[in-house]
């Protein structure tokens, strides 16, 4: 499998994660730990495998922008930087899943941050801590 | 004293959908205060932020107002089908309208009055019935506060509460449908860089639809904040009536010297 197809599986494996996370019910447990647990294993696997039979050879490095724009130069590598996105975006949106139903936030306001941290990994993150502040100020007794 | 700690406990998770949409809305406000920093492009003389942070504000005023006053209503209210659905129907047009004025923002376009393409076109319309939808959910609530019976209003707030959001409704459908059904919302033509009311954005030079639509929509704040104020110094109710009366020729004043192409302050 050459890294073009791994591309196209990772993101076949991923989306599913998603999809849930954002549309399915939370109350069963098995299905939750989908994306909060399955999905990212698989895909933090396949970065492992990545990583450890072609970082040494790679050339470039995370020293600067230059290293950076080296190392993600080689397909292998760029792939793996992709794979590491999948993977963490997945369990960020996961865990901050989580705290929006322990601040009892509608699924109709949490499917379009979950889709944010898809798409823009960080900015749903500042979304949900933000609103987390500001609930801790409107009613303190009730937000975890 | 346990008693009342988990009544208030139980009111406060029962307007939590309320809640839920104020803090999203704090949490857009905080996005566009970031974006601030970080962008300067211009789209219709503004930056590009100000319209997605202006309507933060808004909601954030919007959704907090109907949190506070929803627990005075009692219980099969609050509880009821009529408030879940104007809970979910009001989050579903705040999240459609500033999904997409934050998604025409990031492209340095217009949002509203931009029918360039089929989709602006649809999408402005879509905007459109959001905010009808606002207003329409505000008036419901307008509505149940005259009718719920056990609701622990006092009679100022009450009919504050009724007549502000009925009155909310009726004004903004008068001056924002009107704005709706124009090109933009001047009537004139401002010259580049021509004064502005400082912070709201409002020409200063000639007519400007926009003061009329955010005194009609804070009528669901100031009508209630008198009857409140009345209950609190004893006045009869009844003069809600007048103020009332007194806030909407107001609002009817600011949309006709709008319309005659008159700013709200020459500047």
């Amino acid at each position: 499998m050459n890294p073009e197809q791994m591309f196209g599986l990772a993101n076949l494996v991923a989306l599913p994660g998603w999809a849930i996370l954002a549309l399915a019910p939370r109350r069963w447990p098995l299905l939750n730990m989908v994306p909060a647990i399955v999905i990212p294993l698989a895909l933090s696997a396949l970065y492992a495998g990545l990583m450890l039979s072609s970082f040494a050879d790679a050339s470039g490095g995370f020293g600067s922008l230059a290293e950076v724009r080296l190392l993600f130069s080689q397909d292998v590598m760029l792939l793996a930087g992709w794979v590491h996105y999948l993977a963490f975006d997945l369990i960020v949106g996961s865990l901050m899943a989580v705290r929006l139903d322990q601040m009892a936030i509608s699924r109709l306001i949490q499917a379009p941050i979950l889709i944010t941290i898809f798409l823009f990994g960080p900015v749903g993150v500042l979304l949900t801590l933000l609103m987390r502040a500001a609930l801790r100020v409107f009613r303190p007794q009730v937000s975890a | 004293m346990i008693t009342l700690e988990n009544d208030r406990a139980a009111r406060h998770t029962l307007s939590q959908p309320w809640w839920g949409a104020t803090a999203f809305s704090v949490a857009l406000i905080g996005l566009a205060v970031l974006w601030a920093g970080t962008d300067t492009r211009m789209v219709d003389a503004a930056k590009v932020w100000e319209k997605p942070l202006k309507f933060a504000v808004s909601f954030v005023v919007l959704f907090a107002t109907m949190a506070l006053v929803e627990p005075y209503f009692s219980a099969p209210w609050r509880n009821g089908r009529l408030f879940r659905g104007i809970a979910a129907m009001m989050t579903a047009a705040m999240l459609t309208e500033m999904i997409y004025m934050i998604f025409q923002a990031a492209q340095g376009q217009a949002s509203h009055f931009n029918t360039a393409t089929p989709f602006h076109a649809a999408m402005y319309a879509a905007m459109g019935v959001g905010a009808v939808t606002l207003v329409l959910g505000v008036a419901l609530m307008g509505w149940a506060a005259l009718r719920d019976q056990d609701a622990t209003f006092g009679s100022g707030l009450r009919l504050g509460v009724g007549l502000g959001f009925i009155g909310s409704f009726v004004l903004t459908m008068i001056t924002a449908g009107t704005m709706s059904s124009m090109a933009g919302h001047f009537i004139g033509t401002p010259a580049p860089g021509a004064a502005v009311i400082p912070l709201m954005g409002w020409s200063a030079t000639v007519g400007d639809l926009r003061p009329a639509h955010f005194v009609a929509l804070h009528a669901m704040q100031v009508l209630p904040l008198l009857g409140l104020w009345i209950d609190r110094r004893g006045f009869e109710t009844r003069v809600i009536w007048l103020m009332a009366a007194v806030y909407a020729l107001i609002t009817l004043a600011l949309f006709a010297q709008a319309l005659l192409g008159i700013p709200v302050i020459r500047l």
